[in-house]
């Protein structure tokens, strides 16, 4: 058989037989769903969000609406969900079951409550029925319960410092992860607050409050609900670049653990989530869209990748990227300059377009060998010809002042 | 007849559209002979603008409807498509038909009054229509003479699997009802019958003659000829049942006859009967395949020696032959096996060895095959009559006809207009 790769890890003290998790959202929404993801391979699951048996959540259908090319309509996907219908009753039977069939995997629970009382009440529960790991929805963009309901707890520094608070105290030795919006001033202000509050870690983050579209006919918001629409919570692979923002920020300027979710889609996004800091990714719209068997790839995907570079663990991938981000200032100057891979070129001219439509007018076109000719004089080395060559033909060359040392930014996609 | 070939979906369009890389100075434009504005029409298509899309492609083309069924995009725009450098060349043609197949051609019309002098258009076919439209454009007031049904070989000739008739017959009914001015049902034979009203004329008769098979055989009952016969299953009329028909030639026209006759009885064998190789059939290679799918054998290297037969066909003679050197053509000519003498039996032969020029206008200069001599911009040796088309160019395909329409109806405007370009 083929040689097997360790995928464990330890992330706050628990231990993960491999870093994916199905995160608090539909797909662990309903007991055989949550059961089927962790016999299908994912390292843990966290409960859809639950409640106090008093709070009512009144979901509304369609839920879903999604924009994307005809080929690939999900790459982003919107969704009007609250937390989940079933109350701590139903979700502390479950915990129990699934600890007990999984004692190897890691079963956690989302909460969301509206007062002290209600918080610590249902952290109290959860512990007893045994849950490994109790995560905090601060960032529903459908809006919190309590005195500011309709907005994201994560929003208010001071709330998020008081209610980490009172969750950390309830549940003790348990750890306690908060999950936090990207929509905010400063993330790194809340990241702090959260450890402040003695939370143990970050969910970094959620989905990201958006207007999935109109209808342009009739002037109907996506999902239409009889005419009707709200915002919706974005998610999937448009969020990706905010997530890895977000996550980088907290990482940075925050020693904090962190659980990365929002919009990683394969491996790759993994090991990018990983590299800026986050200890282990959730994943949501991408079983959502092609079901659990998508964890064959991840795994496979993620161990040839450890094993090719030589790291031994997860974790070594861990916050890999981060001294490689400066702020702008910071940056080198290099004499940047687009070179092209004659061999490669297939003569399309995009590059053409870009530069003489959108560039520095740096390009010109022989139309009889439907070849780019750069000049070096004009170009100032923005990159976007090396965009949009759809077959990577245009690489950059770029060299310090004063010094020999040229270096080639090209992008591996 | 039901077509062969069924539209795109508006998934698949979206995927092909997709795979379009919007070049700049896009080859696959250069190599349209009407020059439509491909990278555009695909990128309309890509936000689902489909009656923009039309626009695109209606402004370039009159024959719009015929082109997107039966243009030969491997020999044009596909052929050079910069995708084929990376995969496999955009299907342009379908992507031009599922514009049309979902859009309608009286929308957006706006015409220019027709204030100029009247023009002659002799011969209502691709070439003729093309420069109706283009000289109607301009504010002419173009008079076809026809003595038949508008729209030239597609309309007569081509098999209804490839073109429905009211696909055809929209497209010549939209050109007819916006930009003919008048129509007269007269065969024009010479410049002469044209009186004085026209101030200039336009001649696109196509080629109505059909070169004979001269051997033995070739009067006897069961022996037709290719046109004759696409002409009659094109009107309805039921073709022969004979159980087993050869058909000589290797040119489209062959091809299609064969298809035509394989799909009207399943059961006949019909066999194209060819002197050279399989490299050399001048044939559309999608029409090739076509014809396999449906059936049609092909017997290669057999040059025609007799038609056997009492009153009746009973077979042909054929003299194998074997590949010698290049000849004019370009191809590598047939070169007779002695005593190598077969028959295929049969019991009808239909002869598509191609077309030919009647000879009508004796003024206007021709070359020996009896094809209509012009200068660059499409004149003839008569100062203000004009040719193009088949006339002009032998056979050819829709695609280059109509753009020798448009490019005469702007050469008969600058004429008309002292040397300005219109």
């Amino acid at each position: 058989m083929y040689k097997k790769i360790d995928l464990s890890m330890e992330f706050l003290g628990i231990r993960l037989e491999n870093p994916f998790i199905l995160s608090a959202a539909p797909p662990t929404d309903e007991f055989d769903i949550a059961y089927n993801g962790l016999k299908a391979g994912w390292g843990g699951v966290i409960l859809k969000t639950t409640s106090v048996e008093g709070n009512s959540v009144p979901l509304k259908y369609p839920m879903m609406s999604s924009f994307g090319s005809m080929s690939r309509k999900v790459i982003g996907l919107g969704n009007i969900d609250l937390i989940s219908g079933y109350h701590i009753d139903e979700i502390e039977k479950r915990v129990k079951i699934l600890k007990e069939v999984f004692p190897e995997k890691m079963i956690g629970a989302s909460i969301m409550g509206a007062k002290k009382e209600d918080w610590q009440t249902l952290v109290g529960r959860l512990k007893k029925a045994g849950v490994d790991l109790i995560e905090c929805s601060f960032s529903c963009p459908q809006g919190s319960m309590g005195e500011e309901a309709g907005r994201m707890l994560a929003q208010s520094i001071e709330a998020t410092e008081k209610v980490a608070r009172w969750v950390k105290e309830a549940a003790e030795d348990t750890p306690v992860l908060i999950k936090i919006t990207p929509q905010v001033t400063d993330i790194v202000e809340v990241a702090k607050a959260v450890k402040k509050g003695g939370a143990d870690g970050i969910t970094a983050s959620n989905t990201i409050p958006s207007l999935l579209g109109i209808d342009i006919n009739t002037f109907e918001p996506y999902p239409s609900l009889f005419g009707k629409g709200a915002y919706s919570g974005l998610s999937g692979p448009a969020i990706k670049p905010i997530t890895l923002r977000t996550i980088a920020e907290i990482a940075k300027n925050v020693d904090i653990t962190i659980s990365g979710n929002g919009g990683a889609f394969n491996w790759r996004d993994v090991v990018e989530f990983m590299s800026v800091g986050a200890s282990n990714v959730q994943f949501c719209t991408l079983p959502m869209h092609y079901g659990f068997r998508t964890i064959k790839d991840l795994k496979r995907g993620f161990a040839h990748y450890l094993s090719d570079m030589g790291f031994n663990s997860p974790l070594d991938v861990v916050g890999k990227a981060l001294p490689n981000i400066k702020s702008q200032d910071e940056l080198p100057s290099p004499k940047t300059r687009a070179e092209l891979v004659e061999e490669k070129c297939v003569g399309c001219g995009l590059c053409y377009s870009a530069c003489s439509d959108g560039g520095h007018m740096a390009i010109d076109w022989d139309s009889e060998k439907r070849l780019p000719h750069f000049d070096e004089e004009k170009c100032v080395g923005c990159a976007m010809c090396m965009q949009v060559c759809p077959v990577d033909a245009i690489k950059m060359n770029e060299k310090i002042e004063n010094s020999n040392n040229v270096h080639y930014f090209v992008e591996k996609r | 007849m039901e077509e062969i070939e069924k539209t795109f979906s508006k998934e698949q369009a979206a995927i092909e559209a997709e795979r379009c890389l919007y070049c700049y100075d896009a080859p696959c434009e250069t190599a349209c002979p009407a020059h439509v504005p491909i990278a555009e029409f695909i990128q309309s298509i890509r936000t689902d603008n489909l009656k923009g899309a039309r626009e695109i492609i209606q402004e370039a083309h009159p024959f719009i409807e015929t082109c997107g069924r039966i243009c030969p995009e491997e020999s044009f725009c596909q052929s050079v498509c910069t995708r084929i450098k990376m995969d496999t060349p955009i299907k342009i043609r379908e992507l031009h038909r599922y514009i049309t197949d979902n859009t309608d051609p009286s929308e957006n019309l706006e015409l220019v009054p027709a204030t100029k002098g009247k023009i002659a258009i002799v011969g209502g076919g691709p070439a003729g229509l093309a420069c109706v439209r283009e000289l109607r454009r301009f504010g002419y007031k173009p008079v076809v003479f026809e003595k038949k049904q508008l729209g030239g070989v597609p309309a007569n000739e081509i098999s209804a699997t490839r073109l429905p008739e009211e696909i055809e017959k929209k497209e010549a009914r939209f050109l007819q009802h916006n930009f003919v001015s008048e129509i007269k049902d007269i065969a024009i034979k010479s410049l002469g019958e044209l009186n004085e009203e026209y101030s200039a004329i336009f001649i696109s008769t196509g080629l109505s003659g059909e070169l004979n098979l001269d051997i033995p055989g070739n009067n006897l009952d069961g022996v037709y000829y290719s046109r004759e016969l696409l002409k009659r299953a094109k009107s309805g009329f039921r073709l022969p049942h004979f159980k087993r028909i050869g058909v000589i030639g290797g040119g489209n026209v062959a091809v299609e006859v064969a298809s035509v006759l394989k799909i009207e009885d399943p059961l006949r064998d019909v066999e194209v009967i060819y002197r050279r190789g399989t490299k050399e059939l001048k044939a559309f290679k999608k029409e090739i395949e076509e014809a396999i799918d449906l059936g049609v054998t092909f017997q290669f290297l057999a040059i025609p020696k007799k038609i056997k037969g009492d009153k009746r066909v009973e077979g042909l003679v054929v003299t194998r032959a074997h590949l010698g050197e290049k000849d004019t053509s370009g191809r590598r000519y047939p070169v007779p096996i002695p005593n190598s003498d077969f028959i295929i039996p049969l019991d009808a032969v239909v002869i598509a060895i191609g077309q030919k020029a009647d000879v009508y206008f004796p003024k206007v200069e021709k070359n020996a095959k009896g094809l209509v001599k012009v200068s660059d911009d499409l004149m003839t040796n008569v100062k203000g009559v004009f040719a193009g088309g088949d006339i002009v160019r032998g056979a050819s395909t829709v695609v280059e006809c109509v753009a020798d329409g448009k490019k005469a109806a702007q050469n008969i405007a600058k004429y008309l207009e002292g040397g300005k370009n219109v």
